[in-house]
């Protein structure tokens, strides 16, 4: 297994992420020099070719830009810039992609490179195909803006490449904000706040939907040359590799020890590099959980007894009182949000 | 030409301790028992909190006449209330009157510049209104404004519209979202610069356009709204075609010179009921049904 990246791990190609940023607090009149105060980085080592950022790092520098342009605006703003992007054949890639499933699936598989700060996920929930982020790289009070910045980043990517805009719904893992109208205009107003994850949905029958400028084979090209860039790059974040663990070990009850062996770290180690994300082991397998009931309710019609079971608690009653816990919701209320739309 | 703040610093600091000088060499030191610090610190802070309102004021407002006198005026009140200070602290023999002079003609004369500075101020304002006509109604709140169009944003609309509603019942108001196509295109292809250019120049355009009493907000990104007083449904729509038609007019030539952007608008009205929340809801769901033909308008009362 290659190696996971971590808050510290400098991978972040900083001409292509630093410049976007230093090029938009350009156009809203600051200095970079006020972007990048307190970072201890400069602007002139910043866009040499070779640069490359810490996902800590590049969070400060999007911290500094928040402070200075405080306002929903700046987050969706950056991220309508943000795809396909400048990252050389993987963009190129991208710009290729013959429709929205081949994009969302590059998107997925160049996570570390398209998006290095937030784990982009896929899934099926009835007829809609649902991408959610779990977190990467992260700190909390940036998750918002991060979130927000990448959804703008594929409304507006997928919004150009197909010529119009795609009927997307968004799910917000955090209360509502006074005020909607940015992100009902940047995004549209299918807007759902207080839920329990972070995630854009669309019918998946437009996922197959040809693109106008797409060619299956320029992008495979592109993609070629772009395995030879990203051969010797970390190929995903800790918390995204303990993300997938759990996903496939969650039957199996999976516990801290167990985790810690699978990526050949003692426990102790393990949850120190966890508590350096700001996290915990029972708060990401928490997460895992809450992600396959959503789908268990959803696509099998699970009754509250059948998750219980699926998910190893002992009773419908004890699951229900985590399933709140974990979520700030109850399943019933989930229920009566299955159908969207509706 | 006036000074700039620190100029204007300077010969404040200077004057005033020439003034001390003055003192210190045709008065006579009073002892420090007989100090009246109550008269110190009062004359004393009036001096600076005065030194300080100049500053403002020349460090806030454009150079001209009117800066000049109210600068000037403030000023002038500081160097009496500093020349009253220094009385505190020496003596001048009863035969000399040039330091009665000083206090009694400073602090007037001040005063009179001030009120003077006030006055046209006010003259001032009058037009600059007139020029603010169709971006504000009723209310200032300077924190609502957008930077580069130079509109008020959404918070101020939602205010405007309640108002309009608490002081006219009766009367309808309608409400124009005019959102132009395609304009995430603009930024993508020619930068976000280019796109700000662009936004300040329909504003513009909208402004143009517009009756005295409307006003126009930036609600967000590439969307305005315009608020109709007393205007019904059927009228909002003519103005929405017309502002429609003035856009679709509009020549914008890139910084550049080297692209000229056409670009095309879609409207939709209404006309407010109670919750303004789902009247503004519906409003932003039917500029986003992307079909073509024009949305219709429809009155929600």
């Amino acid at each position: 297994m290659l190696p996971c990246y971590q808050l510290h791990t400098r991978f972040i190609p900083a001409r292509y992420q630093a410049a976007l940023l230093l090029e938009y607090a350009d156009a809203q009149d600051l200095s970079s020099q006020q972007v990048l105060a307190g970072s201890g980085l400069h602007e002139a080592a910043l866009l040499s070719p070779d640069a490359r950022l810490s996902p800590a790092e590049y969070l400060h520098l999007l911290h500094r830009i928040n402070q200075l342009l405080p306002g929903a605006e700046t987050a969706l703003q950056l991220g309508q810039q943000l795809l396909p992007g400048q990252l050389g054949p993987i963009s190129h890639a991208l710009l290729q992609a013959p429709s929205l499933g081949h994009a969302l699936d590059l998107l997925l598989r160049q996570q570390t490179w398209l998006s290095p700060l937030l784990a982009p996920h896929l899934m099926q929930l009835g007829d809609q195909t649902l991408l959610y982020w779990t977190d990467a790289c992260i700190s909390p009070r940036l998750r918002g803006f991060v979130v927000d910045m990448m959804m703008a980043a594929v409304t507006g990517m997928s919004r150009w490449l197909s010529g119009e805009r795609l009927p997307w719904r968004y799910r917000f893992n955090r209360t509502r904000p006074a005020s909607l109208e940015q992100y009902t205009v940047h995004l549209g107003s299918a807007l759902q706040f207080d839920d329990c994850l972070n995630a854009m949905s669309i019918p998946t029958t437009w996922l197959a939907q040809a693109w106008p400028r797409g060619s299956q084979a320029r992008m495979q090209l592109a993609l070629d040359e772009a395995s030879l860039l990203t051969a010797g790059g970390p190929r995903e974040s800790l918390l995204a590799a303990l993300y997938a663990h759990l996903s496939r070990q969650l039957r199996n009850t999976p516990c801290l020890e167990q985790a810690s062996a699978a990526f050949a770290t003692s426990p102790a180690t393990f949850k120190r590099h966890l508590a350096l994300h700001g996290t915990h082991f029972q708060a990401e397998l928490d997460q895992v959980r809450t992600h396959v009931t959503l789908q268990l309710i959803h696509n099998q019609g699970y009754s509250n007894e059948q998750i219980a079971a699926w998910l190893g608690f002992h009773d419908a009653t004890n699951f229900r009182r985590s399933f709140k816990r974990w979520t700030g919701l109850t399943p019933s209320v989930l229920r009566s949000r299955l159908l969207p739309g509706i | 030409m006036p000074i700039l703040p620190r100029s204007a610093l300077i010969v404040m600091l200077v004057v005033s301790c020439l003034c001390a000088l003055l003192y210190g060499s045709l008065g006579t030191a009073k002892a420090m028992a007989v100090w009246n610090w109550m008269d110190i610190v009062g004359e004393g802070g009036t001096a600076v909190m005065s030194a300080i309102w100049a500053l403002l004021i020349l460090g806030s407002r454009p150079r001209g006449r009117v800066t000049s006198l109210l600068a000037g005026g403030l000023a002038a009140i500081m160097l009496g209330a500093w020349v009253d200070c220094l009385d505190e602290f020496f003596s001048i023999p009863q035969q000399q009157l040039w330091d009665n002079w000083l206090e009694s003609l400073l602090t007037p004369g001040g005063m009179l510049a001030l009120t003077a500075g006030l006055y046209h101020w006010r003259q001032e304002q009058w037009s600059l209104n007139e020029h603010m006509q169709k971006r504000e109604r009723l209310f200032r709140e300077h924190r609502s404004f957008d930077r580069i169009t130079q509109l008020a944003n959404a918070d101020y609309l939602h205010r405007q519209l309640r108002m309009e509603q608490a002081r006219q019942p009766d009367a309808t108001c309608a409400l124009i979202l005019l959102d132009l196509d395609q304009f995430h295109r603009i930024n993508r292809e020619h930068g976000q610069r280019e796109g700000d250019r662009l936004l300040q120049a329909v504003s513009h355009l909208l402004l143009l356009n517009m009756r005295p009493q409307d006003l126009i907000c930036r609600y967000a990104g590439d969307r305005f709204a315009i608020l109709l007083p007393a205007t019904t449904a059927g009228q909002a729509a003519q103005i929405a075609l017309h502002l429609q038609r003035a856009l679709a007019g509009l020549a914008h030539h890139t910084r550049t010179g080297e692209h000229c952007l056409r670009i095309t608008a879609r409207s939709v009205w209404g006309v407010p009921g109670d919750d303004l929340e789902a009247f503004l809801a519906g409003l932003n769901a039917r500029l986003e049904d992307d079909s073509p033909a024009m949305a219709a308008g429809l009155a929600s009362a």
